[in-house]
């Protein structure tokens, strides 16, 4: 609903109303093309246009419509507009909330644009827009932050979108089920299937890897094992899985990650590849 | 223009790479001494507050400053964020931030 709310208040009020019967398909953007992409501001502060109307895309995917969190570091009343500059830490932008002076006192509760203050949390979603060389988010709905955590829980989300785009959904491209699905599905069936779903019994199955290294994998700690059936299941080949695919795919926490490999690294079972943060399993 | 500038979050170990530079720091109040605080960020770091700085020992507190020579921070802006932080939530965003470092940081 959100998308396609957008619209009324989005560009200067009621513009675009004519164009949703298909009429203008040359506007370009089909609903089955809307996308909400959580971006950080320096990924649409990187942004180049290339030339003016140039379509907005990051990571070689178009995106009509941003979601980003950041700080308030000031507010501007303006005569059809209220404008904040939101830093996330990332870089600075303009945010513009467009006023229909009208439905001042009317405003559906969400957007509470006269209630947020300098130094406040926000979300935002909106569309990036270029005015004169400048870049601003021209926003449907701003809306004060509760729970801090959700800050850092869009960060991470923006991170995993541009891994997404740039390297390929994890586990992607085998049996393992889809992403984010919840680490169990991964080891139910491939590997260690001969008993079902329990990890826990690593010397058994016919999994990756000689017995050797079975028994070695099973004198570790459940957290590595958990690792290490993540690392056997997944497509990385000898290009090894990074640490925050592991991190999206097992729930572990990085801490628990980096201490499972620092246990597998010291059994053998896994090695370093690309960095400090990638390990494939050593097979020989 | 000044909007292509970054604070990149950090936790104690990267105190040395930031030194005399901009950073976001999320952490745990331990202790508060007048304009003084130790902070419970991976690790203890120390942070000189400014005057408006109003924190509680034992809430979550995001810190915007600079790194002292010393490894010690100059506040310029705190926000107390109160129970209910998910410390492994925010150093995941530290590492991941340096994983990443162009969707995050400008270096200059």
């Amino acid at each position: 609903m959100a998308g396609y709310g957008g619209y009324g208040g989005g560009d200067g009020g009621g513009f675009m109303s004519g164009s949703q019967q298909g009429g203008s398909q040359a506007g370009g953007s089909k609903y089955a093309d809307e996308s909400l992409r959580p971006v950080t501001i320096k990924q649409l502060l990187d942004w180049e246009e290339t030339f003016p109307g140039a379509e907005l895309a990051i990571d070689g995917h178009p995106v009509t419509q941003v979601t980003i969190v950041g700080q308030v570091r000031s507010v501007k009343p303006q005569p059809t507009n209220i404008t904040y500059r939101i830093d996330d830490g990332t870089g600075i932008i303009d945010v513009k909330k467009w006023v229909d002076s009208e439905a001042q006192g009317g405003e559906d509760g969400g957007s509470g644009a006269g209630a947020i203050a300098p130094d406040a949390f926000v979300r935002v979603w909106g569309r990036l827009k270029t005015l004169g060389g400048k870049k601003h988010v021209s926003a449907n709905f701003i809306r004060q932050i509760e729970d801090f955590n959700e800050v850092n829980y869009h960060l991470l989300e923006a991170t995993y979108v541009h891994l997404f785009f740039t390297k390929g959904a994890p586990g992607s491209g085998g049996a393992t089920k889809q992403e984010g699905g919840g680490g169990d599905n991964m080891f139910v069936d491939q590997g260690y299937g001969a008993g079902g779903g329990d990890v826990a019994m690593g010397g058994a199955g016919p999994g990756g890897g000689n017995s050797a290294m079975q028994a070695r994998l099973a004198t570790c700690s459940r957290n590595a094992q958990i690792m290490c059936n993540f690392i056997n299941n997944s497509p990385g080949g000898t290009e090894g899985v990074n640490l925050l695919v592991i991190a999206q795919g097992t729930r572990m926490s990085v801490r628990d990650i980096t201490n499972a490999a620092d246990e597998l690294l010291g059994q053998g079972i896994i090695y370093t590849t690309q960095d400090d943060e990638t390990w494939a399993i050593l097979d020989y | 223009m000044d909007n292509k500038s970054s604070t990149p979050r950090i936790t104690c170990a990267y105190l040395s790479q930031y030194v005399g530079k901009l950073v976001t720091v999320v952490g745990k109040v331990v202790q508060l001494r007048g304009e003084e605080a130790t902070i419970d960020a991976d690790g203890t770091i120390h942070a000189f507050l400014n005057r408006e700085a109003h924190l509680s020992a034992n809430n979550g507190v995001q810190l915007i400053g600079k790194v002292n020579p010393d490894l010690s921070i100059k506040v310029l802006s705190s926000v107390d964020l109160g129970q209910g932080v998910d410390y492994n939530l925010a150093n995941a965003v530290v590492e991941v931030t340096h994983r990443y470092k162009p969707l995050f940081v400008y270096e200059n």
